[in-house]
């Protein structure tokens, strides 16, 4: 059975919309493994909205959901614990 | 607050992107299952090599159903190219790959994209990695390495293609004039008489043979459905290959 994600890559499109800029490109360490990485390297899981999550240990940095009128972004906090 | 679960939420507004109009000038028939479109769109503003678009549709009765798909064509060249893999059961593909026409308009948004990029100025070698329709994006990269007027000849480029069968190779003629790359394909399903690639999938073994070795530092780049790409991306990494270095492109079922 095919893995059930893609990458940054494949959401690139979508995140220049609601954040405003190319975030591909962009570096996060991730707060729980410490894996730097670019955005465009994490793991996009598709549903009601995209999370991205870290390369190196698969915990979520990244959320974004389109709503009607924009979007909800949620940046998981570097050093936080591991998000729902 | 360990353990607990810390997201920083905030609702921002629509970003003002730009939907263009993207005309088609033409259809070109590469497999049984895929087409180049050559694309007129007013106000692009160039890609780089490696960039997707995202294209969408809308239905009479206000529907509207959006894919992204690489850009094909290098940005030296005079129009912008997508090729496009027909998926049957799929909401964007079967038009794009079976019924556009010449003329036929559609909205397109882009180039996005910048970290599956290369330019000539990045140097190499170049280790070009494919699986099926993943070549679309790296042939942008041969394009472009072959188009430059710089010595981009001096860049190292060398492209592991694997497919199911010979037929459903992309681009079979220009692949076999690229003189200066080191090419090596392997079909998985079947072979034609006399084949004298491999009839495989990707391994560690035909990785290491086609190098370059992990000391030369190559820039990666891996493209296909997302098995492919972790299956190859790991065997790089159990190579000795940088894993920074591997820049992947993952394609499959989106879920929506």
């Amino acid at each position: 059975m095919e893995p059930a994600w893609l990458d940054g890559n494949a959401v690139a499109g979508l995140l220049a919309e609601a954040l405003g800029e190319e975030m591909t490109v962009v570096e996060r360490e991730c707060g729980d493994c410490g894996t730097v990485a670019a955005i465009g390297a994490y793991r996009a899981y598709l549903g009601a909205g995209v999370v991205l999550r870290c390369p190196g240990c698969g915990s979520p940095g990244l959320r974004v959901v389109e709503l009607t009128e924009g979007f909800s972004v949620s940046w998981a906090r570097p050093g936080a614990g591991p998000a729902p | 607050m360990a353990g607990a679960a810390v997201l920083e939420r905030l609702t921002v507004p629509r970003a003002p992107v730009l939907w263009r109009v993207a005309r088609v000038r033409e259809v070109v028939e590469e497999t049984a299952s895929a087409v180049t479109l050559v694309l007129d769109v007013d106000g692009w503003p160039g890609h780089v090599a490696g960039q997707h678009l995202d294209v969408r549709l809308t239905a009479e009765d206000g529907y509207q159903a959006q894919r992204s798909y690489s850009i094909a064509s290098g940005p030296e060249d005079p129009r912008l190219e997508l090729t496009v893999e027909r998926i049957d059961d799929g909401e964007v593909s079967p038009y794009l790959a079976g019924v556009a026409r010449a003329g036929d308009e559609f909205e397109v948004r882009g180039p996005v994209g910048g970290h599956f990029t290369w330019q000539t100025a990045d140097g190499g070698p170049l280790l070009l990695v494919a699986g099926g329709s993943g070549l679309v994006p790296l042939m942008a990269m041969l394009r472009h390495r072959a188009n430059s007027s710089h010595p981009p000849r001096d860049v190292d480029a060398r492209l592991l293609l694997s497919a199911r069968a010979a037929e459903d190779i992309l681009y079979r003629d220009e692949l076999a004039r690229l003189g200066d790359v080191m090419v090596h394909t392997t079909l998985t399903r079947s072979q034609p008489p006399g084949w004298e690639g491999s009839s495989r999938r990707v391994d560690a073994d035909m990785l290491y043979e086609l190098g370059p070795r992990p000391e030369e530092r190559p820039r990666i780049f891996v493209c296909g459905p997302t098995a492919f790409v972790e299956s190859a991306a790991d065997l790089l990494v159990v190579l000795g290959h940088d894993w920074h270095a591997i820049h992947a492109e993952r394609f499959g079922p989106t879920g929506s």
